[in-house]
Formats: structure tokens, sequence, C-alpha cells
């Protein structure tokens, strides 16, 4: 059972995200703490042990699934934001614009100011 | 009637919602390959139309399904932790380009929160719609727990990343070409920064390394902003 005993890992360090996240009252959800946490743990081992690879890639390759009850939720407020739709996606497609071109053109500038030295 | 007493049947179980959960999941898959796979039509949406077109045409109230797939939705807390493990395999990488890498995520990560949220504010968006885009660039499970704690509504949210991140795989390899930039590991590392899961997916259809930098940039990205944009939103809560 090792995908299990990974799993088992996984809960832990979302427990200890949660309740670090309760008594410290950082506004940040367990998971990142969790994530960070095993981030740090596998530096130290210097590898990342097969149990916790046999839970994390399949959870990994799951995430579109997770997230689409959610998802199906927009459908279901598009009544509620009747009005306010041409903003957020003005907002979203032209910000998303920029921004693209801003990561593109800043890093090429940090990268080649990197060789020139 | 006997529609009505079946449907009634079947949803005293989640398994009912687990299970159409998972069949409009694979059947989006399947039609996305189908389709030879556009850029403009990601497999999780095609999923979600088939999905909302289903629980219209049953009459199943999404409240109802929400709580049924509830049972699915809980494994999004370990499924984030698990994002340690590819974090920690691209330690290398950070580590050679850490100078670069380290200006510039803090500026690109903060602007692509910052466009959106200062045209939506310009054209008179409500407080909880800036909260609800704030996160539109992070990837979906860290996102989720961003907005939950800045106010905002998690479905506007996962609808805002969906649209995010199909004009991200669009534009970067036009502004890549307007820029006059090959090199695989900026355009991998944009796509992962402001297009997280969708943008991480394409870099991934033009070559490896841009996937890697795709993951390091949608990674680093949702740890910064998880960490930062809660703070800044209380601090300017608390100022205006």
């Amino acid at each position: 059972m090792p995908a299990l005993n990974g799993f088992l890992w996984l809960v832990s360090y979302w427990l200890i995200g949660e309740v670090t996240v309760y008594f410290t009252g950082l506004p940040v959800s367990s998971g990142v703490v969790g994530m960070l946490l095993l981030t740090a743990t596998l530096a130290v081992w210097g590898r990342v042990p097969s149990t916790i690879a046999a839970a994390a890639q399949p959870l990994i390759g799951l995430l579109a699934m997770l997230i689409m009850p959610g998802v199906v939720g927009v459908f279901f407020i598009l009544d509620e934001l009747a009005g306010q739709w041409l903003a957020i996606l003005c907002a979203l497609i032209v910000g998303t614009l920029l921004s693209v071109t801003t990561t593109l053109w800043l890093l090429k500038r940090l990268m080649e100011k990197m060789h020139a030295r | 009637m006997p529609a009505n007493a079946l449907l009634s049947t079947l949803s005293t179980t989640p398994l009912f919602a687990v299970g159409l959960t998972l069949a409009a999941f694979l059947l989006g898959n399947l039609i996305f390959k189908r389709l030879k796979k556009p850029t403009w039509l990601p497999a999780i949406l095609i999923a979600a139309l088939l999905l909302a077109a289903t629980l219209a045409a049953i009459g199943l109230p999404y409240d109802t399904y929400r709580q049924d797939a509830a049972w699915l939705t809980f494994l999004l807390g370990p499924a984030t932790v698990a994002l340690g493990m590819p974090l920690y395999q691209q330690l290398p990488h950070i580590r050679a380009l850490w100078r670069p890498l380290t200006i510039c995520l803090p500026i690109a990560a903060t602007l692509a929160a910052c466009y959106a949220l200062l045209i939506a504010w310009m054209l008179g968006s409500s407080p909880l719609i800036l909260a609800s885009i704030a996160a539109k660039s992070v990837t979906a499970p860290i996102a989720i727990g961003i907005t939950e704690q800045i106010g905002g509504s998690v479905a506007l949210l996962l609808g805002a990343l969906l649209i995010t991140g199909v004009a991200t795989a669009a534009f970067v390899s036009l502004a890549a070409r307007f820029l006059n930039i090959e090199d695989e590991r900026i355009i991998g590392f944009a796509l992962g920064l402001n297009g997280h899961a969708i943008g991480t997916v394409r870099a991934f259809e033009i070559s490896p390394a841009a996937g890697a930098f795709a993951s390091l940039g949608m990674s680093l990205t949702g740890i910064f902003t998880a960490l930062m944009l809660p703070f800044a939103w209380h601090l300017i809560g608390a100022g205006g």
C-alpha cells in the first residue's frame, strides 16, 4: 500500500498546516502551508520517497476533476452577475495580455543582463 | 411523478453527484482529444459545460450537487500539499536562475493581479467581484484558499481562472513573436506564471523545458500570491 502510506503523509501535512494556521492566524490556506513544509522536508531528505510520489502523482493528475464541482458553479451565478460580465471579461482578457507581455519582456531583459556579466 | 421520485432516490447518496462528475470529466477529456486538443477550448471547460447542462436537464439543484460532490472536493487539501513534490523537483532550476527569477517573480506576479484589478475597478466592479478575480493567475487549489481568505466568490474565481488560462495560452505565443523571444524557458515561465495549470499544459506541448519552467512559474506565483495577497488585502481594507 505505498499510495495509501503516501496519502497519509499528505493528509498529515495538511493537518499540520491547519494547526499552524489556527495558532498563528496567518491569512494563508492550510494547503499552502502544508505544501511549503513538504517541499522543505523533501529538500532536507534530498529525494522523494516512492510512497509520497505514488500518492502525489495521481492526485496532481486529478486536480482538474477536483475543481470541476466549483467550476460548474459559475454557470449558476450568471444571472446574479448580469450587467457585470463585460467589465469582468474586459479586466481578465486585457489584464492578461498586459501581464503576459510584461513578464516576457522583463524576464528577457533580466536574463540578458545575467549573460552579459 | 416517477421521474422526480427517481431523482430524489438517486440523490439521497453522494455517489450520484460523484458519478456525474467522473462521467462528465472523462467524457470531456474524450471529446477534447477527438477535437484535436484546441487551445481555446480546454477539456475542463467541455466537462463543466456537459455537467452544467446535465444538472439543468435532470433538475438537480446546484447546491445539492455541490454538497454531495464535497466527497471529491475535500481531496483538494491533500492535492495542494502534493504540489510540494514538483516544486522540490524544480529546486535546481530555481538555483541556476535565482537572480533573474527572484527579481522577475514578485513584479510579474503582482502585476498579473493588479492589471486586472485596476481595469475592473475603473469599470466600476463591486468589491465582491474584485476579491473574486484577484487570484486569477494562481493555480486553482491555492487560489480557492486565497479567495476564501479575502471573501470572494469561489464560483466566479474558477470562471476567471478558466478565462485567464485560455487567454494566456493564446497571448503568450503572440507576444513572444512580437517581442522576438525564442527562449523556451522564458515562454514557459510566462505561461505558468500567468496561466497557472492551463498555461502549464500548453507549455508541455511546446517542449519539456518550457513545461518545467511553466510548473516553476506556476508554483512560485502560487506561493508568492498566497503569502502576499491576503496581507495586502487586509492592509488596503484597514486603510480604506
